[in-house]
């Protein structure tokens, strides 16, 4: 239902803090998941599932990025270890930005709040694009260079 | 004034009961999560406080006509801008900013608009000296104006499939 009276500064304040509360047990749940994964999958074991193949690496690069959770500049630096190994900038592309751009972790809680339909249809969108996004980034430097 | 109504109490209950087990199973892990959780809050906190913030001078200054207007069905290319820009200086993780878009979403704000904002976060301007250094500037610039792109296009996709 659309209000069309003004709030006072108070009464925005008041329901932008109850609009917080109200998310708060889907925050604290997430922010639960997040801790017990960074317990348990450490950088350095992300590090280990890449260099098999340039097609694997592309794959793991999505799905570790988008599983993964933690501050954008953890993924650079696992990044930038890898590309010392010979990982491909492709792979390293798609991890970095799953990383940002996917939750896999946080799906449950996106779709409690904006439903299923928009949550799933957005991550495959987003998916697909982190793959895309990657892969049109190679082709272009390539052929700037 | 608005109901409380919480989000994600289910998801708790069992995050709660995995924490209860692995205090049983493997207490030490238990104790990390633990100082993880408290890591993430102190990180966290700052980040809320700007929300809260954020979200109360929206609501004051904004109507929820205006939010038609900025970020509804005829938003346009402003309503394009500002959701870039918006997802651009964004900070902290995606899920803090689930509150305000869907206060936001209930006074017209777009689902596309909601897409575009979510997927150019991915332009990190803090981490941007970061990239340069170990992918180099013209990658740097490259990716960068994909996602944006991207963005764009998802919105577009989003808008589509949820009519």
């Amino acid at each position: 239902m659309i209000k069309n009276n003004k709030p006072t500064i108070k009464k925005a304040f008041v329901n932008s803090f109850k609009s917080f509360v109200s998310i708060l047990p889907m925050m604290f749940a997430i922010i639960g998941i997040v801790a017990i994964f960074q317990v348990y999958v450490t950088p350095d074991m992300i590090s280990t599932l890449f260099g098999y193949s340039k097609f694997a690496d592309i794959f793991t690069g999505t799905i570790a990025g988008a599983v993964s959770q933690g501050q954008g500049s953890i993924s650079f630096v696992i990044a930038e270890g890898l590309k010392d190994q010979g990982v491909s900038l492709y792979a390293l592309s798609t991890f970095t930005l799953a990383w940002v751009t996917l939750g896999f972790l946080q799906i449950p809680a996106e779709a409690s709040v904006f439903g299923i339909k928009f949550t799933v249809y957005r991550n495959i969108l987003a998916f697909i694009s982190t793959v895309l996004v990657s892969y049109l980034t190679i082709i272009t430097i390539g052929f700037i260079k | 004034m608005k109901k409380l109504e919480f989000k994600g109490l289910k998801l708790l209950i069992i995050v709660v009961i995995s924490y209860v087990l692995l205090f049983f199973i493997d207490y030490s892990k238990f104790k990390d999560s633990l100082e993880k959780i408290n890591e993430i809050l102190i990180i966290l906190l700052p980040i809320f406080v700007f929300i809260i913030i954020l979200t109360a001078l929206i609501n004051y200054f904004l109507k929820p006509k205006q939010i038609l207007k900025h970020f509804g069905e005829d938003s346009g290319k402003a309503g394009l801008f500002y959701s870039i820009v918006g997802g651009i200086l964004s900070h902290g993780p995606m899920y803090a900013w689930y509150g305000m878009l869907e206060d936001m979403r209930k006074q017209g704000l777009k689902d596309g608009l909601i897409t575009v904002f979510l997927y150019s976060r991915a332009v990190k301007l803090p981490l941007l000296p970061l990239m340069i250094a170990i992918f180099g500037l013209s990658y740097t610039i490259v990716i960068n104006i994909y996602i944006i792109i991207f963005a764009i296009i998802q919105g577009k996709i989003i808008d589509k499939i949820m009519k």
